[in-house]
């Protein structure tokens, strides 16, 4: 995994515990006039091989990185299957879009593109293939963008490529950048916080935009954390606002509980899609009160790494993985939620998870992670793990 | 392997509308020729207006083969390798110019607006994805309708599969071939008269011809009633057979 608290799982963990927002930084470079806070990946990213020189983009380098924390189990996987066995499914909402934006704007310039633009680069199918050539495999690959359910969704397209027996085990996640098109059509849609996110508050107005990649291996295997359930809906309502009365939120939640076999009492926390717009985490909120009953205990970690988009459903199931990998016995480590403190009158009681606190939640305890995106596309996800 | 039925189907090209127009396309196909899209004359006028060329082709389609019934019923999977190509491109050279993006250009350039503009009009608040996969997307968006399909068996998959024919100055680095076109396929578990088998395997050097997208070339095989479909990328060999 890959976002703005690090480059590593054991580099982003301390960060997220501890609600580190000091990585959600100014830029005036995207927005015209505007200085706005992005949780950007810092560093030095992955090089593209010269053989596959084609993807060179920001994104492609954002999934390398993030791959390399899977190659070695990605490399065992192929001994024990074979390369056509193995797919690849990813999320994204940008893809190389900021490339093309380059290439467009030397075009309307100069009338010819750069020598290294591929229009591969800007086809979001070129990242799953990218990541097929770097890892060496054969078997199907494609990239869904659904906006930000996208890599939530590659997480349930994996396990049913599994369930239908057409590969053995799936490399699948999820991949964003920054870029120009998205920071200005957020700031159009007067969507973009005036300084950081704030999900739940009264104070609320808007996201602060981040990035990052996360890439999992899907595999049939029993223990471990385990992918226990997973909902889909649409809300059928309108492109850019959720339905007000969180009816697709409700559902995709009570889908993915019903997947899993489990009742509302047995998830022990809810990583929020928690964006920090106005509708989002009224209807968010509306939905989990419905489907709970109680004030569940929930945080968004958008204020920490910023919302990247079709990469979130991928990296906040990533810290719910983290979660449950790093238990202590009968206790897991919650990330704070971090906001001004002011709760919403209009909103329903919500246990927002506070400093280092840790939740009660013995094995088989399992935990859910909401994304919800353009275009009313919603999925929920529940992980829990599996004495091994 | 992997069975499914196929129930109905709809296509549309620029110069090509009718089952019958298509039946005479399949017996003597040739590449597809020039852009536009189709009226969507069934559509309000204000969803209408909000549609671009893609997603008039996606619903265009949808709506041909999707019985009304079941509208508001199917999931649907809609797979287009290059999403709502001019919309980004328009957007693309708002920022080349510093003009502020139009909000509303800017919901409907994502890869879902047609999936989400579909959901809206037809009251369908199921499960939708939206996806791309280079030149394979036609076999790997019949893939994913088959995982749906699988997750949800009781109702039909509503599989939609569409481009625009690319828009100035990515037109010329783009694959030869690449006109306008959409197809929708209705497919359900069944074993009537539409049952088919599909299957990937491994088969290194099957290559498929360009002169048209694999949608259609697809479309061309079910119409003309051979036995077995094979189009391939790479070493992958995507295989459908009738069961009928």
């Amino acid at each position: 995994m890959v976002n703005a608290l690090g480059s590593s799982l054991d580099e982003i963990w301390p960060r997220l515990v501890a609600g580190d927002q000091s990585r959600l930084r100014l830029r005036d470079d995207l927005v015209p006039g505007q200085a706005l806070r992005f949780g950007e990946v810092a560093g030095e990213l992955a090089a593209i091989p010269t053989a596959l020189a084609a993807y060179a983009c920001r994104a492609n380098r954002l999934g390398l990185s993030a791959y390399t924390g899977i190659r070695d189990s990605v490399e065992s996987s192929k001994a024990r299957f074979g390369a056509a066995r193995i797919g690849v499914v990813v999320g994204s909402s940008t893809g190389g879009i900021a490339e093309a934006q380059a290439a467009l704007a030397q075009w309307s310039r100069s009338g010819s593109m750069p020598e290294s633009f591929r229009l591969v680069q800007l086809e979001f199918g070129g990242m799953a293939e990218f990541l097929a050539g770097i890892a060496g495999l054969e078997g199907p690959r494609y990239t869904l963008s659904t906006a930000c359910s996208a890599s939530a969704k590659a997480l349930v397209s994996a396990r049913t490529l599994l369930e239908l027996d057409v590969c053995d085990a799936v490399v699948a996640g999820g991949v964003d950048t920054l870029c120009g098109l998205t920071a200005n059509g957020f700031v159009a849609l007067q969507a973009v916080a005036k300084d950081l996110t704030n999900p739940m508050s009264r104070n609320r107005s808007g996201i602060t935009l981040g990035e990052g990649a996360a890439l999992f291996l899907v595999m049939r295997e029993r223990g471990g954390v385990q992918l226990l359930g997973a909902g889909e809906s649409s809300d059928a309502h309108h492109m850019s606002a959720p339905d007000p009365e969180g009816k697709g939120a409700e559902a995709c939640m009570r889908a993915a509980l019903a997947d899993a076999g489990l009742e509302p009492g047995a998830i022990a926390y809810v990583n929020l899609h928690g964006t920090g717009t106005p509708q989002n985490d009224a209807t968010e909120s509306a939905a989990l009160e419905r489907v709970f009953g109680r004030p569940i205990p929930c945080s968004s970690t958008k204020p920490l790494v910023g919302h990247a988009l079709g990469a979130s459903g991928a990296l906040e199931a990533g810290i719910c993985w983290m979660m449950l990998r790093r238990r202590d016995g009968a206790r897991i480590a919650a990330p704070p939620h971090r906001w001004d403190g002011v709760r919403d009158p209009d909103l329903p009681p919500l246990a927002l998870v506070p400093e280092a606190t840790w939740i009660h939640a013995p094995p088989p305890a399992a935990i859910m992670s909401n994304s919800f995106g353009f275009g009313g596309s919603n999925c929920s996800v529940i992980l829990a793990e599996e004495p091994e | 392997m992997n069975r499914v039925e196929l129930v109905r189907w709809a296509a549309w090209a620029p110069d090509i509308a009718t089952q019958e127009e298509w039946q005479a396309w399949a017996r003597a196909p040739r590449p597809i020729v020039g852009s536009g899209s189709p009226e969507v004359r069934f559509l309000p006028g204000l969803q209408r207006r909000r549609c671009d060329a893609l997603s008039r082709t996606m619903l265009e389609v949808a709506h041909g083969c999707c019985p009304e019934p079941l509208l508001s019923e199917v999931a649907c999977v809609f797979a287009t390798r290059h999403g709502p190509f001019s919309t980004t491109v328009a957007m693309l050279q708002d920022l080349a110019t510093g003009s502020p993006l139009s909000p509303a250009r800017f919901t409907h350039s994502v890869h879902n607006a047609p999936a989400g503009l579909f959901s809206i009009w037809a009251h369908n608040p199921r499960a939708s994805s939206s996806l791309a996969g280079g030149a394979e997307t036609f076999a790997h968006g019949f893939l994913e309708a088959a995982a749906l399909l699988h997750r949800e068996p009781e109702r039909p998959v509503l599989f939609v599969t569409a481009d625009e024919s690319p828009p100035e100055p990515f037109d010329s680095i783009a694959d030869p071939g690449a006109g306008a076109y959409g197809v929708a396929l209705l497919l359900e578990i069944g074993d009537g008269g539409g049952a088919l088998e599909f299957s990937l395997r491994q088969a290194p050097g099957v290559l498929t011809p360009l002169a048209w997208p694999d949608a259609l070339e697809f479309l061309r095989w079910w119409i003309t009633g051979e036995e077995r479909l094979i189009l391939g990328r790479g070493t992958r060999a995507w295989t459908w057979t009738r069961r009928d």
